[in-house]
């Protein structure tokens, strides 16, 4: 069998246009001309570098040599591999394009799907089994990095009577670790958790409190976010769409980036107000279950409602972490009955916390 | 003057040697993909990274590159790529050992150095980062002159080898010193920065035996650079001028104050959303009617440039590509990534080699006798720092 071919040495870019002929033992190329041998390659030394689905042509070549044979002609490159089986891969045909965009597209779609339902399952599921010590080493690294440039309260009995509280509703809760609340003084008037059952107050919070249940009712909220393991949810949670985005889109571009953190972002934010209704209803329960008033955290929003404050949550919508101010209010509406949560002294003392 | 001093004539009528004209035939690359055929390797790395989170990037990266080099041919002779994802894949782990070293290091240095006296507001963990950041930023240049380095040694043409020569060092420090001072100065060093890197990376990149050359100086195109920088900073002026009017006179009609055009966007209605739409769209287009194309036209005539003081041996090449075309090329594919969430990639791809087999003129043929393999030696691994430090495409 003699055919057309290009043929490189793989010493000089020079291409010769050459004839190929393949015997049982070997692969000869041919000058067309004088029919002057240009290589004899042997049959077990033959290689097909690359396939029909990448290669425009596949190249056939011979191990441990630069050279290279390269036949145009899929017909050509057919009847080759039929008389030398080694090179077998020549005669593939070309793999069916819609069919395989198809599929992919599909598998796609299909495995989006998965793992978008898998991060919020496994956010659910793994975050509470992160070791403690983990938890806690992060939270504290996030409560140096937040308070770096702030000044801490450091009333002694302020601290004892807040932290006191705060352990007995977690052990109510079933909380089986030590909860740490720090006092941050200034504002604004907010309270957070960390991972590891750390939970910040700002101090203009307490001084804003009409009394201790108002105090006590942000405390209780912010242990159903301790109890619920919400902040380590968030960060799985965040990390898993972020990646998947990355992953979704190539991970080629900074734009791309820049889309996938803003999608993360509203995802986060979507669940951060499913968790604030939660942590709502459960802090309003622990402060029931162990017979306090739980009447504070709506009474205190309420007032800020009153004194003209506007409700940045309803006023930022989609994009806001917290449900709207009013919805929270009559979700956590309880009448003003049960045992102050803080004695008159420790009211007193924690008042006095940054003093 | 003696009259046997004077030059006699030559016996016969005086023949000019035969000059042997030069072979200027001009020919242009040829790309034969098909968008379809992309697609359908770039989605099975899709759904591939999604299953190994991100790790068989390697291969799909590898597969893409077969397809593209073997689709584009010169001279009748295809490009051939000959890199393996497992070398992309060392590259990288070597690059984490490295870093992971580096933080050991880091951690030692506090604990004998320092007796363990570190602030405590600035953690260990802070120095780290602070640490790879700012070796970020020079690594990033050195990895993508590295990557260019493996990418060549990694691609044949008639059997022979490309390299780039010189040191990925050297090049990451002359870019980062030449961005800075270009930052420092107003982006005033444009020119003088654009050829000097421009340099390295053609005129040390070769085929075989022979060696790309490259002849720009930066004050060929200093004049119209400082025309392009003034006629920018006008039109960012009349531009913002325009943009700021625009929205003031659209919120005062239409919503009425700023503190009700913010409720407005927090419980968006359809009309809210079409009417955000519009004014994206609205602003891009006075952005993309002034700034854009003055960008593009410097960018186009750099190209030019740069493209037109390159040859290989006899080979010289030219491109005419146009201020439209490099808007094309600069801002549509951008939109066209951006606006398919990353599925529009291998259309931009695909639209780039095009661009690339219409607008690239190569005049003469290489003597392909005289170009012989090259024996020097090629990277083993490649693209780790790339792919760490850099956003990293094809």
């Amino acid at each position: 069998m003699t055919a057309q071919a290009r043929f490189y040495d793989g010493r000089t870019a020079e291409a010769q246009e050459v004839d190929f002929r393949a015997t049982a033992g070997e692969l000869v190329i041919l000058r067309p001309g004088d029919a002057g041998v240009v290589a004899r390659w042997p049959v077990a030394e033959l290689r097909v570098l690359g396939d029909v689905q990448h290669e425009a042509v596949p190249l056939v070549a011979c191990a441990g040599s630069d050279a290279r044979l390269v036949i145009a002609d899929p017909e050509r490159r057919r009847q080759l591999a039929a008389a030398l089986p080694v090179l077998a891969k020549l005669a593939e045909a070309p793999p069916f394009v819609a069919r395989r965009i198809a599929l992919y597209g599909a598998s796609l779609a299909l495995l989006v799907g998965c793992l978008w339902a898998g991060i919020d399952l496994g956010a659910e599921r793994i975050a509470p089994l992160v070791p403690f010590s983990w938890q806690q080493r992060l939270g504290e690294s996030v409560l140096n990095d937040i308070t770096d440039d702030k000044e801490m309260c450091d009333g002694t009995r302020g601290l004892e009577a807040i932290n006191r509280l705060a352990n007995r509703l977690a052990k109510v809760g079933g909380y089986d670790h030590e909860v740490s609340v720090y006092i941050v003084q200034g504002g604004p008037l907010n309270a957070f958790t960390l991972p590891g059952g750390i939970i910040v107050f700002y101090s203009d919070l307490i001084e804003r409190a009409r009394d201790g249940s108002e105090v006590a009712g942000v405390l209780a909220h912010e242990l159903g976010h301790v109890l619920d393991h919400d902040s380590m949810k968030g960060l799985a949670r965040q990390y898993g769409v972020e990646l998947l985005l990355k992953l979704v889109t190539g991970g080629y571009s900074d734009s791309m980036g820049t889309l996938s953190s803003g999608g993360s972002l509203l995802y986060a934010q979507r669940n951060g107000r499913a968790a604030e209704r939660a942590a709502d209803a459960t802090g309003v329960g622990l402060l029931e279950k162990e017979g306090l008033r739980a009447d504070g955290v709506a009474g205190f929003f309420e007032r800020l409602l009153k004194d003209g404050k506007p409700d940045a949550a309803e006023a930022a919508g989609i994009w806001s972490s917290h449900p709207p101010t009013r919805e929270r209010i009559e979700a956590t509406k309880r009448p003003a009955t049960g045992k102050e949560p803080f004695t008159t002294a420790q009211w007193r003392a924690l008042r006095a916390v940054c003093e | 003057m003696e009259q046997g001093a004077t030059l006699s004539p030559p016996a016969g009528p005086w023949v000019h040697p035969p000059l042997s004209p030069p072979d200027l035939a001009p020919s242009r690359p040829l790309y034969d993909g098909k968008l379809s055929e992309i697609y359908a390797i770039y989605l099975r790395h899709l759904v591939l990274m999604l299953i190994t989170l991100g790790w068989s990037r390697f291969w799909g990266r590898t597969r893409v590159r077969r397809y593209l080099w073997s689709h584009m041919s010169i001279f009748g002779d295809r490009f051939e790529y000959r890199g393996r994802a497992v070398e992309l894949l060392i590259g990288f782990v070597l690059v984490l050992a490295i870093l992971a070293l580096w933080g050991g290091g880091i951690w030692l240095f506090v604990k004998v150095a320092l007796d363990d006296k570190w602030p405590a507001h600035f953690g260990l963990l802070d120095a780290f980062y602070l640490s790879v950041v700012l070796i970020g930023f020079p690594l990033s240049f050195v990895g993508q002159y590295a990557g260019l380095r493996y990418r060549l040694s990694r691609t044949r043409w008639r059997a022979i080898r490309w390299s780039l020569a010189s040191s990925a060092w050297r090049y990451g420090g002359l870019a980062t010193f030449l961005t800075f001072a270009n930052v420092v100065t107003g982006q005033l060093l444009t020119p003088l920065v654009s050829v000097n890197l421009a340099r390295p990376r053609l005129a040390n990149v070769g085929l075989g035996n022979g060696r790309f050359e490259f002849a720009g100086r930066a004050g060929d195109i200093y004049g119209r650079y400082v025309g392009y920088y003034f006629l920018n900073i006008l039109a960012w002026i009349v531009v913002l001028v325009l943009c700021i009017a625009i929205a003031g006179h659209f919120i005062g009609e239409t919503v009425g104050s700023a503190d009700d055009l913010l409720k407005l966007f927090a419980q968006p209605s359809l009309r809210t959303i079409l009417l955000a739409v519009a004014a994206a769209f609205g602003l891009y287009l006075l952005f993309s009617l002034l700034i854009l194309p003055l960008r593009c036209w410097w960018q186009a005539y750099l190209l030019r440039y740069l493209v037109s003081h390159t040859r290989y041996r006899n080979v010289l090449f030219a491109t005419s590509i146009s201020t439209r075309q490099m808007w094309g090329f600069l801002v549509l594919n951008y939109l066209i990534v951006v606006l398919s969430l990353g599925l529009g990639w291998p259309w931009v791809i695909h639209r780039t080699l095009k661009l690339i087999a219409s607008e690239l003129w190569i005049y003469g043929t290489p003597d392909g006798a005289r170009i012989e393999q090259s024996q020097a030696r090629v990277p083993r691994f490649g693209e780790g720092l790339l792919d760490m430090f850099d956003v990293t495409g094809i």
